[in-house]
């Protein structure tokens, strides 16, 4: 039992008679004693290798131990969880003899009855007038509200997590119902799509579809409704259904586009127009390929990738974008897609991307650019393409702001080609 | 590089002239739409939206440019683009709306080529 106070006079002198005391505290009406024993704040003193020298009430109190089995019986080490005296001999003891003090550690403090108690640490190391270290000064604050306050916050941010990936979810899902689940096998044809979403909270307008008309006849159509989120979505919900809905009733691609623009132009007009760019395709076979006819209303022109390496756009000029005008012009070209030829059509988040988001310019893709990226491919198969394009979209990392659809058809070289 | 929008209008005998400069999307276009009924266009007057400074116009520019198409038609008015920037111009060809916007190359020459009887 060291009842050493080895030269520490505390924040107050020992024990004074109860009276003296009483007249201080009347003058000041707090006195040092009254406060070091019941600050708001446990005090504690130890000497240099942990072994409790003083400590105050309020610590007591907390812990529910009484001060003759503390004082000169335990060590600081003996009031931690396990864990926290393992922190304590690794990382709080050596910081402590390293640079004189160690501030606001949080740890655990075991309370006699079990419990445990957050608490925050500071601990100084007090030196004698020969620069001698003589002990350890420590205070503890009570850190039970600030942990409360804590776990509500971490529970608030998991709530906002989960919201937010319920959000995405649903934009997510949303998205998925707005294309095709697996494209239609076509006897003679080699089909690849992709759809990349730039956001993951807000579904984009692009579309596409791939679907059996009448015998050996096929519809495709690809494109992309202005705007972003849950509005554009609607157009696009529409847009799909009205085009298939329309090529059963009469598959000619002009008639199929007028009657898209005329369902959007009665829905929509005024202040809040609704528009899309589509490109719609009749595939029949033909000379072991396809004659595809191609309407397009405002829509980027599709890229011919050929057999021979060569690949060129074909343009559809004069189409006017779908659902703004009352009678809008659609154009039209009819292209023969011979054994080893494949048609890319795509949105215009391809060639809208930036090219170097990270270094913040404002240089885009463009459609020069696409043009070389063919002329490159050719000859080509779908799944290539499709496959190179997304190589693309990763070299553009953020670069790309818009939603993107591709959609690639190709004509097969192997006699596969022939059936009917 | 301007990375919002700033409109500036003015009043001419043909009608009001609004400039529109900066980023035209998703973002902005807003700005635009909700400008145009204080605009108060009167019937056979001419609403000339000066592009010169429009530094990008994406679909949801080109849908504000429609909005305010509509809203010039409804109010008996009559609509005209001036100095459209080559890359719009470019995208107003792919989708078709170059017949639709009378353009010219500045808002004084919109201004000249009005003709008051309307129509």
């Amino acid at each position: 039992m060291s009842k050493t106070d080895d030269g520490e006079d505390g924040p107050c002198r020992g024990d004074e008679p109860a009276d003296e005391q009483a007249q201080f505290s009347a003058l000041l009406e707090d006195s040092a004693e009254d406060l070091y024993e019941h600050a708001p704040c446990g005090y504690l003193s130890t000497q240099l290798d942990g072994r409790i020298a003083k400590i105050n009430a309020t610590l007591l109190d907390w812990l529910g131990h009484r001060r003759e089995d503390l004082v000169g019986r335990k060590h600081f080490s003996d009031l931690l969880t396990v864990g926290g005296r393992l922190y304590h001999e690794t990382h709080f003891a050596p910081l402590l003899r390293m640079q004189g003090e160690v501030n606001g550690i949080a740890l655990e403090l075991k309370a006699a009855d079990g419990t445990r108690l957050p608490v925050l640490i500071t601990s100084t190391v007090k030196t004698g007038s020969d620069g001698q270290p003589l002990l350890i000064r420590t205070t503890v604050f009570d850190a039970r509200d600030r942990r409360a306050y804590e776990a509500e916050l971490l529970r608030a941010r998991r709530e906002a997590d989960r919201e937010r990936d319920r959000l995405q979810t649903l934009a997510t899902t949303l998205q998925e119902t707005l294309l095709p689940p697996a494209l239609v096998d076509v006897p003679g044809l080699d089909v690849a799509a992709h759809y990349h979403i730039a956001s993951t909270d807000k579904v984009g307008g692009d579309f596409y579809d791939l679907f059996p008309l009448d015998a050996g006849t096929w519809g495709l159509f690809l494109g992309d409704v202005c705007g972003k989120g849950a509005a554009a979505a609607a157009i696009t919900s529409l847009a799909r259904y009205t085009l298939r809905a329309a090529a059963v009733y009469d598959p000619d691609p002009v008639a199929v586009l007028g009657n898209l623009n005329t369902v959007l132009n009665h829905e929509y007009n005024g202040a809040d127009p609704r528009f899309c760019t589509v490109v719609f395709g009749l595939l029949t076979p033909d000379r072991g390929g396809f004659r595809i006819t191609l309407a397009s209303g405002g829509h980027p022109p599709a890229l011919l990738m050929r057999a021979d390496g060569t690949a060129d756009f074909l343009p559809t000029p004069g189409g006017q974008l779908i659902g703004v005008l009352p009678d809008a012009h659609i154009a039209t070209t009819t292209v023969h897609l011979a054994p080893g030829d494949t048609l890319l059509l795509h949105t215009d988040g391809l060639t809208e991307a930036h090219t170097n988001a990270t270094a913040g310019s404002e240089d885009r893709y463009g459609d020069d650019a696409l043009l070389d990226f063919g002329r490159a491919l050719a000859p080509t198969t779908a799944s290539r393409t499709v496959s190179a394009v997304r190589d693309l979209l990763d070299t553009f990392g953020t670069g790309v702001d818009d939603d993107t659809a591709v959609l690639a058809v190709h004509a097969p070289r192997t006699p596969s080609g022939e059936q009917q | 590089v301007t990375k919002h929008l700033t409109l500036h209008t003015r009043t001419t005998t043909a009608g009001p002239v609004v400039e529109i400069a900066g980023d035209l999307d998703y973002d902005t276009a807003g700005q635009v739409r909700a400008a145009l009924p204080g605009l108060g266009l009167r019937p056979g007057q001419q609403l000339v939206l000066d592009l010169g400074s429009l530094s990008f116009c994406d679909s949801s520019g080109i849908t504000v440019l429609i909005a305010a198409r509509n809203h010039a038609l409804a109010a008996g008015a009559s609509i005209a683009l001036a100095a459209v920037p080559d890359r719009v111009g470019r995208i107003f060809r792919i989708v078709g709306l170059e017949q639709v916007f009378p353009t010219h190359p500045t808002a004084e020459a919109a201004e000249a080529a009005w003709r008051p009887a309307g129509g």
